[in-house]
């Protein structure tokens, strides 16, 4: 149940759009974009967090496009996890997604919604970091088109009244060979210890890490102790514990120290694999 | 006409169930409703200051607003210590401060949102150890002063013990000076929830002469009528509740709770018709839950294994109230030692009141807790006496002449047969005594034993009753005050009725529903009761059909009673079973062809009073809590990596002593169901609490259950030691299944890792900690 009473608006373009964001978030009230509504039902419920007015892009068709085009596939920001896995074009964002949340929710939830939300392992980011993709945001000045790893640190940079219209990835990093690796405390269905998504391109392996600190990341420098061929696993592990952007996360799923090593776990067995494949 | 004893037959309610048509408490259509929500506390030991409603109360649709102040009352089962609404003072994060009835759910929710209140927080407790100190402070200062319900529960004043009790027998010094191994061993298990897929949920009106309807999710429908006349002093009969299915209790909703609340709002809007729900986070933060236990155990063994001697120490936390849980401490007081004889022992069972949610009956009443300790403990004793943990078990388990915990002689009747379970799950396990068998480099495959037995702790003047009528067409309508809560115990009923009576299962129908003006008492659908006092009412009704059947039958035959004979619906002679007459045609009454009456419309009824139970005897525990043991003995088989601490459960196991088998699948189904929970709670339910003692995951998105997909193997099979006294020898088997599950994973994973298991849940990370922890001290 949901105690507040909030304005609905569906909009069937982008301008129609940006023009009632503009129109709704007048006297300070709270205006959410919206996809899914996932996370915006569970925060309006506990009462912690909710709309005066929601905005749902579902009704903007851009964002609804999942196409292979000539050198890009696009994916609209409202695309559902489950449809971009369904279609198979995007194997290793598709695998991420399927693992987040239940099969219900990734029905609901959004490529942009998670992304853009506000529970912290945002999973998706992990594949688009990796995979040199960009994306497009609309606003009220238009349309800005960035590099995804510019635009996303710690968390989305969105200015004032925009959204997430499409992401786009290169043809040729869709079917790079990949690794997917998600660790929970015991459930199946659970927020990840760790997620660790990593590609091999150009012989060299990327990696992007969920769960392990507050917010997901790439890292070049752990990339290049990772890939030095020069160190033992053990060398190249305490190595990149110094290399993280802040202490691991310690809450109820886990503590910190153990989120380590799950971390080091599955970096090793990564590690080991590769090395078994390069002999 | 053969005997249904025996068959898989499906429950009467199957098909209301899976076709989605079985209507819950919350079913009903709203419309004509007012609505009420709850606000509840943040603190989880404050004093209230004051409490503002006045910007609540103005908004549009807001029909009245109760606090504390409004109803002064303290309720309880065993002990009155709960106010419904707190006064003055909160006691743990989630208890109820006020509750709003409005005119849409919407308005009352954001109504609770408006009120502002203001507390002063006080220093809380949030162990049983901290709890015991000496200048802890103390939940209730009054504890001397609230009226005791039943007069074995003896709070001590200012302390937090809630109550205690005792065993002790033998000689403990002697017992343990004949010990060749002894083990010492604490544990520690917090509480977790019950989580019944329907959350709490109730719905109250009072007409305008007084007439008190209550319609709730309830195990406990008689108790609500009881309760609700003591606190507010209304009489009795005035007092109509309803329960319609309740869709899982586990124990959960044998405690009144919301009916309180959803009467004392009914009261404030004149009797208008109110409806009281609460959020899946409520139902897990402010009702109550499963209790936490620490426990100290001491066992001692000769080198041949026979247990000599054991003590042992358990610190119960209730929580903020004591409900049900004084009893569950003598619970596991009577039943400390499991289907073992030992000589000498002591047992102190401490219910220990601390700023955690209250705690209640959960399936098992308190057993599988402390099973959990005493197993775990079993094993490691077998080890330390070089023994096979199953030949140990088998030593030890208790025979005809032992004398359990509480002084009863145990008999095949009274007890069952343990040994024989042992031998049988052996059998089961291809059990070659090898704990650990290697998979490769990091898995192995482990298998942990433990056993169980349970006796029910009603109070020694528990009642249950039946009525039979029956239908134009000659069927049969059986109507008890047994709530179905899921464990299929009105198609067990219904298998007794059709055995005794020889007649079709198809053609008797039962009262799912239970309503307290039409349906005769039953204590609560509690305890795993319902075979032996239901069965029992239930088979007197029986006789009694076959004594006015076979009245009627002498008269229209002209013959004794004893020459009559009833089966397959039909009356008639034994020695002419060709012309007989049908149900339909003499259950209201015989009409000869000439017209002429006959007999009377056959309306039956048995009922049934417990006898033969007593108090325990204050200082040895000696006394007679249950008319009888179910034993068991289970294993759970897991695969265990040895790198990462991740493992999977692969089989669970249980042969149970089940007296008699009624329905194969039914009760196949029951125990599976209770393995389950078992696997869930011990693996990875918590509450966990956070620093301001308010729960960390008070939702299913946090909270993690056993899902589907992650269920292991499940085995069951039965030993048939009859119960003499319960009909067709069957003994209580409903809550069992979970008992020994925990201790079972517990060891296995202990087996497989090495590690000294003394907590719960045993998840990846605790037991990495607990192997990093070993290394630490090295």
């Amino acid at each position: 149940m949901i105690a507040n009473d909030f304005v609905y608006c569906k909009p069937g373009n982008r301008r129609e759009a940006v023009k009632a964001y503009r129109a709704l978030s007048k006297e300070d009230k709270k205006v959410f974009y919206y996809n899914g509504g996932s996370e915006i039902i569970t925060m309006a419920r506990a009462g912690s967090n909710a709309p005066d007015a929601v905005i749902d892009l579902k009704g903007i068709k851009e964002c609804n496009k999942l196409e292979l085009e000539e050198d890009y596939l696009v994916i609209g920001g409202a695309v559902s996890l489950n449809t971009i896995e369904e279609s198979g074009l995007f194997p290793l964002l598709g695998t991420t997604g399927s693992r987040i949340a239940d099969h219900t929710n990734q029905c609901r939830i959004t490529l942009g919604g998670n992304i853009s939300g506000t529970i912290i392992y945002k999973e998706t980011v992990l594949p688009l970091l990796l995979t040199d993709a960009k994306i497009i945001l609309y606003g009220p000045r238009g349309f800005r088109r960035l590099q995804f790893k510019n635009a996303f640190d710690q968390r989305i940079k969105l200015r004032d009244g925009e959204f997430i219209y499409q992401v786009k990835i290169k043809k040729e990093m869709l079917s790079l060979p990949f690794t997917h690796v998600k660790k929970t405390a015991i459930e199946k269905i659970d927020y990840p210890l760790v997620t660790v998504c990593s590609i091999s391109y150009g012989n060299y392996l990327r990696f992007a890490f969920s769960g392990l600190c507050s917010f997901p990341f790439r890292s070049v420098e752990i990339e290049k102790i990772l890939n030095d061929s020069q160190l033992s696993a053990e060398e190249r592990l305490e190595k990149t514990h110094g290399l993280l952007p802040e202490p691991p996360v310690t809450d109820y799923q886990g503590t910190g120290e153990y989120r380590l090593f799950v971390f080091d776990n599955i970096i090793k067995a990564i590690l080991e694999r590769r090395n078994n494949e390069v002999l | 006409m053969s005997t249904t004893i025996g068959e898989n037959i499906h429950r009467k309610e199957a098909w209301d169930k899976v076709s989605g048509n079985a209507k819950y408490t919350d079913d009903k259509p709203v419309t004509g409703y007012l609505h009420a929500r709850i606000l509840t506390s943040p603190h989880p030991h404050a004093r209230i200051k004051s409490i503002d409603c006045s910007k609540a109360s103005q908004l549009k649709g807001v029909r009245a607003i109760i606090t504390g102040n409004d109803f002064p009352v303290l309720s309880g089962a065993l002990l009155e210590d709960r106010p419904p609404i707190a006064k003055d003072v909160v006691r743990y994060a989630g208890e109820p401060v006020a509750v709003v009835v409005a005119a849409t759910e919407a308005i009352a929710l954001k109504a609770v949102r408006m009120i502002e209140v203001e507390y002063e927080p006080l220093k809380a407790v949030f162990s049983t150890g901290e709890a015991l100190k000496k200048d802890a402070p103390l939940l209730h200062p009054d504890l001397g002063e609230y009226k005791r319900i039943q007069k074995d529960v003896q709070p001590v004043e200012y302390s937090n013990i809630a109550s205690k009790f005792q065993i002790r027998k033998g000689n403990i010094e002697e017992g343990f000076s004949e010990s060749y191994a002894v083990i010492e061993r604490n544990y520690k298990l917090p509480p977790s929830d019950h989580l019944a897929m329907e959350v709490r949920a109730v719905r109250a009106e009072i007409s305008v002469d007084g007439k008190i309807k209550i319609e709730t999710s309830s195990q406990a429908p008689y108790t609500v009528v009881k309760q609700l006349s003591s606190c507010f002093q209304i009489p009795a009969g005035n007092i109509e509740v309803n329960v319609p299915f309740v869709g899982g209790a586990f124990g959960g909703k044998a405690p009144v709770t919301l009916e309180f609340l959803a009467y004392m709002a009914c009261v404030k809007v004149n009797g208008a018709p109110v409806r009281l729900t609460v959020s899946r986070e409520e139902d897990m933060a402010t009702a109550p839950c499963r209790l936490g236990l620490e426990a100290a155990i001491k066992i001692g063994a000769k080198s041949d294994g026979t247990i000599t001697a054991a003590t042992f120490t358990f610190y119960l936390d209730t929580g903020a109230y004591s409900d049900i849980s004084p009893y569950m401490s003598k619970a596991i007081a009577v039943d400390c030692t499991g289907p073992y004889n030992i000589p000498n022992l002591s047992c102190d069972s401490y219910c220990i009141y601390t700023n955690h949610t209250y705690s209640t009956s959960y399936r098992g009443f308190g057993h599988l807790c402390y099973t959990f300790c005493v197993e775990r403990a079993m094993e490691d004793l077998a080890e330390k006496c070089g023994m096979d943990p199953v030949d140990f078990r088998k030593t030890n388990a208790i025979r005809p002449g032992d004398l359990t915990p509480n002084q009863v002689v145990s008999t095949y009747s009274n007890t069952g047969n343990p040994e024989l379970c042992l031998e049988k799950l052996k059998t089961l396990l291809h059990w070659d005594g090898r704990r650990v068998k290697r998979i490769d480099n990091n898995r192995v495959l482990a298998t942990g034993i433990a056993c169980l037995w349970k006796s029910a702790t009603p109070p020694t003047n528990a009642v249950s009753g039946s009525i039979i009528t029956f239908n134009s067409d000659g069927s049969l309508n059986l109507n008890t005050g047994v709530v179905e809560i899921g464990s299929g115990g009105q198609t067990n009923l219904a298998q007794m009725i059709a055995d005794r009576l020889k007649m079709d299962i198809k053609d008797i129908h039962i009262s799912l529903a239970v309503n307290t003006r039409l349906n005769p008492e039953h204590y609560k659908t509690v305890a795993s009761m319902t075979n032996y006092m239901a069965g029992n009412a239930v088979m007197k009704a029986a006789n009694d059909v076959l004594e006015q059947l076979k009245t009627m039958g002498a008269q229209i035959y002209s013959c004794a009673p004893e020459e009559i004979e009833v089966a397959d619906s039909k009356v008639f002679k034994k020695e002419q079973p060709d012309q007989y007459i049908e149900f339909k045609d003499i259950v209201s009454g015989y009409q000869t062809q000439n017209g002429t009456s006959i007999g009377e419309p056959v309306i039956a009824k048995g009922s049934f009073l417990l006898k033969g139970l007593s108090k325990l005897e204050p200082n040895t525990g000696k006394g007679r809590t249950g008319p009888a043991w179910t034993v068991g003995a289970q294993a759970v088989e897991i695969e265990f990596n040895q790198s990462d601490y991740t493992y999977k459960i692969i089989k669970a196991a249980t042969v149970m002593d089940v007296g008699k088998v009624i329905n194969p699948n039914g009760m196949k189904e029951i125990i599976y169901g209770g393995m389950s929970m078992g696997l869930s709670m011990s693996s990875r339910e918590v509450y966990e609490y956070n620093k301001e003692g308010r729960l960390n995951t008070p939702n299913l998105r946090t909270y993690k259950l056993l899902h589907i997909g992650e269920e292991p193997l499940y085995q069951v099979e039965f030993v048939e030691t009859p119960q003499t006294d319960s009909p067709f020898g069957s003994r209580s088997i409903s809550e069992h299944g979970i008992i020994g599950i925990p201790a079972a994973l517990g060891n296995a994973l202990a087996a497989a890792s090495g590690i000294p298991i003394q907590e719960l849940p045993l998840t990846p990370e605790h037991l990495w900690r607990a192997k990093e922890g070993i290394h630490d001290s090295k």
